[in-house]
């Protein structure tokens, strides 16, 4: 084909020659990339370890049947599933957690024998299954955790398991795939015995079809249930699932950052061969053809950006695995993702994106080309000139569709009609594009407003730089919106993370008032579901200082439908040992419902379910459905899934349970708290394996999960603000290659290098100065949308609106600094020029 | 072979061909003479098919390329064309033998062979490699001038082909295209506003007022 000729000649020699803009480009566009396939990655890693985790060992079953409370339950009933479903394997499972190598692992107990052909097991290998049993504390781990913690056969592992401290032996490693990295087999007699759990199940998974079901259902007590596991990965994904959108999405802004980059890099490149296009029509060259060497260019660019991309991606993955599954540790429950390769179809949905961002970015560009006329090589035509009248329109257009992207998110703050704020998301991105089109007028508006202060400020240079944007408006326009994009990112996000910040530490102000908190070693969420021994409790509230302990047991519950978790606390016992704040709340409420059958429920259930304090809501339990009040919408930053709170005597009337999973410690007045803690550990630790912390620690660690949370929204923001950056200096790149003819005659009439940076860095502020300000509307009315629309529909966290002025102040003169100094590279170029070689051109 | 008739042509209210009439016949050698700015390049763009007229009509072998669409224009000037400018017109980044491997390349044609050939045969076999910017006016105009050929078209269309040049390369240009036109027998139409040139020309015409005079 001549084509690939031509592309060679035409396309390949230019990027050649203008290495640098080349190479910010595809900086540009890997950046975005990189960042969205990381996260990506990242995200849908911890996704899968939770679907492996409930696909569990035995990959042929399809139901499951658990407790509904989600506790473990009584071993007999497996006897009689297993009369009406052959296939049924029984499973006892726990979570604990390895100190050494700090890491939480899922320990299960399985019929190890039945499931050995699932599981690719090797008895017959240097060993026998014998080895399996020997020891009750044998454990079988998979290929891909011992490998990451460097584990061998007959190593012994220090582990913390319910309230105590265990030693598990490395039997076997298996290679499987589908199981979860962290996973540990055991037998599931040692399990029972090792653990003292004997006569206990967590799970019985079967293989069934509709009618063996209903036959199991018929036998099953009212405590029990049995359900699809395809229901359990959907509705376990969808909690995380929301997580993930929400740091996709912001990443695609660092990737629309990257469209204007590139469509700012095709767009010159048209502008200034537009000679060299000329002469090419004149030659016989088709539109096609010009459409084709600019679609290519850009294509180019794309696709080497998504290369390199990918490698950033896998960088980003790196670093965000740890962030995500801490996030997702204490949100929901131990995950542990020892694998952060960006999988295949990832690196081939980086290419696509890639291609299509090349595609959006150079399509506009490319048609402009091809209406160059062929006589335009002989004559100067103004390019601008066809934009300016379109103005009002695009103007026009810019408004509605700003209205429209505000009218969509008001919509989906309505009336949510899907699971995930896609409609705010898409809101987003038309008031984007929105101020894209707004972006000439406003310029041109400014520059008409601007125009006499700078001229006068900054006499000739002034004149000359206010002339020559005046003259290139929209070039200057897709700078400006490059840098008002990252700016309004910066602004809406770190209005974000301050108002969320600090409602957070509202909260925490109100709800940890207790002085010392104590839960399993072996959990590491926020919630825990095994229940702590009686003998412990006893211990600490015999002790002289203490004057109440507050034993919080959670369990799932069905409410309205929908699992959720509760919590159950001791209401009488707080308000005697002096935190009196919310028990008082409630004894108003019981006083003002004329009942005490009330509950607290978490803000992301009161939006799912359009609940309003004062109404009746119907929870399923094993002593049959009862009706509670609603006296209380609270926000719950805990977790995400819902979570509703009930006093103690509920528990035990209901649910027929008195344990605790974690307690809460109040002391008499003038205890000495360390003291105290030093003496529990002294006489606990040889028992139990706890994690004891004080007030001001607890305070800290919700902080700073909160932090690690969003430490990748920090990278989001340094990545675009990167690429819009690369954005302002491509612009002005773009306009000293353009003008190297006129900077030549200004130096040659006696214009210094320091008239022409003034000139420079004149421009580059302009663009910083009105972009930032564009940002400075775009950003709140997104992080408007971001607080009231995108996180009440994923979490319904409460979020008090807080703008960070000062924050905002520095961050804001620095990104301007930055700006000007982008002013400056251009320069270093401009002096590199050969005038020569720009004399004998034209 | 060229027939133009009463052409005209407006550039918004200016009335630059006011009814142009024109024959030209095969492999001959035309030049138009005309003062600045009385419409010569124009007249030169419409023949070319870079413009149209807005009346009067023309045809090439009795094709009447004034009612082509764009993209029969295109084709036109692709294949039936080759165009040789004051300002030479050559493109900056590329070498000498890619530009004029250019027209060869758009005809589908993958001939390096001919390239070759039209470099030596302007006179700078050795300088394929450079830059136009390396290259001094009349050996750019050289460079042009192969372009202008090397897709073998049927007309030449030179607009102030000297007109950048001093008068001894201008000639040395002029020496050049005639030779070439007596090796190949291409029909030339030349415009230009100096005298001296247009005496290599087998005829002449005057352009004013927008009219042909013979
Ligand atoms: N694209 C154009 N737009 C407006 N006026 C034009 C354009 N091209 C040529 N003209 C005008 O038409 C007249 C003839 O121009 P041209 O054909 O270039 O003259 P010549 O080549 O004889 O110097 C001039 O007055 C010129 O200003
Ligand atoms: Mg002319």
């Amino acid at each position: 084909m001549t084509l690939t000729e031509l592309i060679k000649v035409m396309v390949l020699k230019n990027m050649k020659r203008e290495k640098f803009l080349t190479v910010l480009s595809v900086i540009g566009v890997a950046l975005g990339i990189g960042l969205f396939t990381g996260v990506k990655a990242a995200s849908d890693k911890a996704i899968s370890s939770f679907e492996a985790d409930i696909r569990g060992t035995n990959p042929y079953t399809n139901f499951e049947i658990l407790d509904t409370a989600g506790t473990d339950f009584q071993e007999e009933i497996y006897r009689t599933v297993r009369k009406i479903a052959q296939n049924s394997f029984p499973v006892l499972k726990v979570e604990g957690y390895l100190p050494e190598i700090k890491s939480a692992i899922d320990i299960q107990g399985i019929d190890l024998i039945r499931t050995a052909g699932f599981l690719k097991l090797s008895p017959g290998r240097g060993s026998s299954f014998e080895n399996y049993f020997r020891g009750l504390n044998s454990a079988i781990i998979t290929r891909a955790f011992a490998s990451s913690h460097s584990l061998k056969r007959g190593d012994i592992a220090r582990a913390f398991v319910y309230d105590k401290e265990f030693s598990l032996r490395v039997s076997d490693i298996v290679d499987d795939a589908s199981l979860p990295s962290n996973i540990f087999l055991m037998d599931l007699g040692n399990f029972q015995e090792y653990f003292g759990k004997t006569g206990y199940l967590t799970r019985i998974d079967a293989e069934a079809d509709e009618t063996t079901v209903s036959e199991i259902k018929k036998i099953l007590p009212p405590s029990l249930s049995i359900g699809k596991k395809e229901a359990a990965i959907r509705n376990q994904k969808s909690l995380i699932k929301s997580f993930r959108y929400n740091l996709q999405f912001v990443s695609l802004i660092a990737i629309l950052v990257g469209i204007f980059l590139l469509y700012n890099t095709i767009f010159i490149s048209v502008v200034k061969r537009r000679t060299e296009i000329g002469i090419l029509r004149g030659l016989g060259a088709s539109k096609k053809t010009v459409v084709l060497i600019f679609m290519i260019q850009g294509l180019i660019l794309g696709i080497a950006g998504s290369m390199l991309g990918i490698l950033i991606g896998q960088v980003t993955a790196y670093f965000s695995v740890t962030a995500v599954e801490k996030t997702i540790t204490s949100m929901y429950r131990a995950v542990s993702i020892t694998d952060y390769f960006i999988p295949k179809t990832d690196i081939a949905l980086a290419l696509a994106l890639g291609v299509l961002v090349s595609l959006i970015a150079s399509a506009a560009p490319s048609f402009e080309a091809a209406r160059i006329r062929p006589n335009e090589s002989t004559r100067e035509g103004t390019f601008e000139g066809g934009h300016r009248r379109m103005r009002r329109a695009y103007a026009l257009a810019g408004l509605v569709l700003i209205a429209l992207g505000c009218a969509v998110s008001y919509i989906d703050y309505h009336s949510m009609p899907y699971d995930f704020p896609f409609l705010a998301y898409a809101g987003i991105l038309f008031i984007i594009f929105g101020f894209t089109l707004l972006s000439p007028s406003y310029l041109s508006l400014v520059l008409s407003g601007l125009g006499r202060p700078v001229e006068k400020l900054f006499t000739s240079v002034g004149v000359i730089t206010v002339g020559d944007i005046k003259g290139s408006v929209y070039r200057f326009s897709v700078a400006l919106m490059s840098v008002a994009i990252s700016s309004a990112l910066i602004f809406a996000l770190l209005t974000l993370i301050f108002s969320f910040r600090n409602s957070l530490k509202a909260w925490i102000n109100k709800n940890i008032a207790a002085d010392v908190y104590v839960k399993p070693a072996s959990c590491r969420s926020n919630f825990c579901f095994f229940p702590l021994s009686d003998e412990l409790i006893k211990t600490v509230e015999g002790m002289p200082e203490v004057a109440g302990v507050d034993r919080f047991r959670t369990l799932q519950i069905d409410f309205q439908g929908r699992k959720v978790v509760a919590g159950f606390g001791d209401r009488e016992i707080r308000r005697r040992s002096g935190d009196v704040g919310l028990a008082e709340e409630e004894r108003r409420a019981e006083r003002d419902f004329g009942t005490d059958r009330i509950i607290g429920v978490s803000k992301f259930l009161g939006i799912k379910f359009d609940l309003k304090v004062g109404d009746t809501v119907e929870l399923r339990t094993p002593r049959g459905v009862q009706k509670f009040v609603v006296y209380d919408i609270f926000s719950s930053y805990s977790t995400t899934s819902g979570f509703v709170y009930l006093d103690r005597k509920w528990l035990m009337k209901y649910w027929g349970l008195d344990d605790a999973t974690q307690f809460a410690v109040y002391l008499r007045k003038g205890a000495d708290v360390p003291a105290f803690i030093s003496r529990i550990n002294e006489i606990l630790r040889p028992r139990f394996s706890l994690s004891i912390t004080n007030n001001a620690q607890l305070r800290e660690h919700v902080l700073s999960i909160f932090d690690r949370t969003f430490a990748i929204t920090y990278a989001i923001e340094l990545i675009s603000i990167i690429v819009s950056l690369i954005g302002v200096i491509n612009t002005l790149l773009a306009l000293v290659i353009e003008k190297k003819r006129e900077i030549t005659i200004l130096r040659y009439l006696g214009g210094s290098w320091g008239q022409i940076r003034a000139k420079l860095v004149l421009s580059a502020g302009i663009v910083g100065v009105t972009g930032i300000f564009l940002g400075g509307i775009m950003g709140p009315l997104m992080s408007v949308i971001f607080i009231e629309v995108i996180n009440k529909v994923s979490f319904g966290w409460e979020i008090h609106f807080h703008i960070p002025f000062y924050y905002l102040s520095i961050v804001t003169a620095v990104l301007f600094l930055i700006t000007l100094s982008a002013g400056l590279i251009p320069l270093n170029v401009a002096k590199g020029v050969d005038p020569k070689r720009l004399i004998s051109f034209e | 072979m060229v027939t133009l008739e009463g052409v005209q042509k407006y550039y918004g209210t200016a009335h630059v061909l006011k009814g142009v009439d024109l024959k030209l016949g095969k492999g001959e050698f035309v030049a138009v003479t005309g003062s600045s700015g009385s419409g010569k390049s124009t007249l030169l763009n419409i023949i070319g098919g870079m413009d149209r007229p807005d009346a009067g009509k023309i045809f090439v072998d009795r094709n009447e390329i004034s009612s082509y669409d764009d993209e029969k224009l295109t084709l036109y000037r692709r294949k039936k064309i080759g165009f040789v400018f004051q300002f030479f017109n050559l493109l900056p980044n590329i070498t000498v033998i890619e530009n004029v491997r250019i027209p060869l390349l758009l005809n589908g044609s993958r001939d390096e062979e001919m390239a070759h050939a039209f470099v030596s045969r302007v006179g700078l076999e050795g300088r394929e490699d450079s830059y136009p910017h390396e290259l001094s006016g009349g050996e750019q105009q050289r460079v042009a001038i192969a372009r202008a050929l090397v897709h073998d078209p049927d007309i030449i269309l030179a607009d102030e082909p000297t007109g950048s040049l001093d008068s001894s390369t201008g000639r040395a240009i002029m020496g050049l295209l005639t030779r070439l036109r007596e090796e190949t027998g291409k029909t030339i139409l030349l415009v230009t506003h100096e005298e001296y040139i247009s005496r290599y020309a087998s005829r002449v015409l005057k352009i004013r007022d927008g009219i042909i005079r013979q």
